[in-house]
């Protein structure tokens, strides 16, 4: 699906960011691929990429919403697959709560959701 | 907005709005003070910041000097330093012309105290979850530093190791090699003024002290909650010091319900001048 590869392919490229490509190479990070086993990212590093993900995707993608259910272990043994899907998910949901008559495409959908809510996050 | 310079540092800072719709503008904004050296503002992020958020209070985190992702210098690790940064740093998020409640974990508490007796004026509130304070804490934390400090100096971690997987423990080891050998925070620490009775007498800010049953901080977080008149203590059973790790439930439910309170006396009272000005 176009969106899951987008949202993938954006998280990636945050990834690299934080950890720096002298540790990580985009090809390396796939939907199975866990924060914690594969990636070792400190807590530290995923409250940095929880900030750049609320500056892409604003509030709508209600990421505190999603993490308030689970304590920062619980995030880490995540796989970025679930990330992903939770993020792909919302952005679908919130484009059809603002325009339930357009009929858009999943990519249309991201960049829709995206441009819709302004980052929040400082 | 991740860095934000402040005084002479550039802080990481992240901050996360009250979430829409339980917003309200007179509510103290929370800022969050971590523990030393293996610590950094992450600790907070699950268990507090975002249920903090989500309740409607504005979060402010920042990784305290020389600590997390914030600048390292070789200097500054005292108390009055911390309380220069912290007030630095509101200022320069635009937050130094409101008072705003404080969070204080294990020595992070113990510099909200500091910054709440140093300006009174800035801080409308703590939360101080095990904070070392009085006895023969500051003798304790030394001994602990520098034998931490002696142990690190003979294990540096060869760059070589410092692939993706193993990066992790090579950066909490260096943080804590760097900040332990080759700043003054040791020195600092063994250099600071124990906290009085009649320094606590002198806080007149809503104040609850949280320990775990099992923790050695619990005399001095008794001695605060008596001493200062509008302090008082929670004692979580069953803990030890890290209440923040082993306890996110009963510990949320706990520093909400304390904003909540402090928050609707900070309104009633900011309300009091204008039915006043009504009146006249």
């Amino acid at each position: 699906m176009a969106t899951t590869t987008d949202v993938l392919a954006e998280i990636t490229g945050m990834l690299v960011e934080i950890l720096g490509d002298e540790f990580l190479l985009a090809e390396e990070v796939t939907m199975s691929t866990s924060f914690n086993e594969d990636l070792a990212l400190e807590s530290i590093e995923f409250v940095a990429l929880a900030e750049l993900l609320h500056e892409r995707y604003g509030s709508g993608v209600d990421l505190m919403g999603f993490l308030a259910e689970k304590d920062m272990d619980a995030i880490l043994a995540m796989s970025v697959g679930e990330l992903v899907a939770h993020i792909s998910l919302i952005t679908h949901a919130s484009l059809a709560r603002t325009s339930p008559t357009t009929k858009a495409t999943p990519t249309a959908a991201t960049t829709a959701a995206a441009t819709a809510s302004a980052p929040t996050a400082g | 907005m991740a860095f934000v310079p402040a005084g002479s540092l550039r802080f990481h800072v992240q901050r996360l709005p009250a979430t829409a719709g339980a917003a309200a503008p007179d509510r103290p904004v929370v800022v969050f003070l971590h523990g030393l050296v293996v610590d950094n503002l992450s600790s907070f992020y699950c268990p507090l910041a975002v249920p903090v958020a989500r309740a409607g209070h504005e979060a402010v985190l920042y990784d305290l000097r020389g600590h997390g992702r914030t600048e390292r210098p070789a200097t500054g690790y005292d108390s009055r330093t911390a309380v220069r940064d912290l007030v630095s740093l509101l200022g320069a998020l635009g937050l130094g012309h409101r008072r705003v409640h404080l969070v204080g974990n294990s020595y992070g508490g113990t510099l909200a105290l500091h910054a709440a007796l140093a300006r009174p004026d800035l801080v409308a509130g703590l939360t101080l979850l095990e904070p070392p304070l009085g006895g023969a804490w500051v003798e304790n934390m030394v001994d602990t530093l520098s034998a931490a400090a002696l142990s690190l100096e003979d294990s540096p971690v060869p760059a070589e190791l410092l692939t993706l997987r193993l990066r992790k423990a090579a950066n909490l080891t260096s943080i804590a090699d760097e900040l332990l050998n080759r700043t003054s925070l040791i020195d600092d620490i063994a250099a600071s003024r124990t906290l009085t009775p009649a320094d606590f007498a002198r806080l007149d800010c809503p104040a609850l002290i949280i320990c775990g049953e099992h923790s050695e901080l619990v005399p001095g977080g008794r001695e605060l909650a008596r001493h200062a008149p509008r302090a008082t203590i929670e004692i979580l059973p069953g803990l030890g010091h890290d209440v923040l790790k082993e306890s996110s439930g009963v510990l949320r439910e706990t520093v909400l319900a304390h904003l909540e309170t402090t928050a609707a006396g900070a309104t009633r009272g900011a309300r009091v001048p204008r039915t006043g000005a009504l009146v006249r």
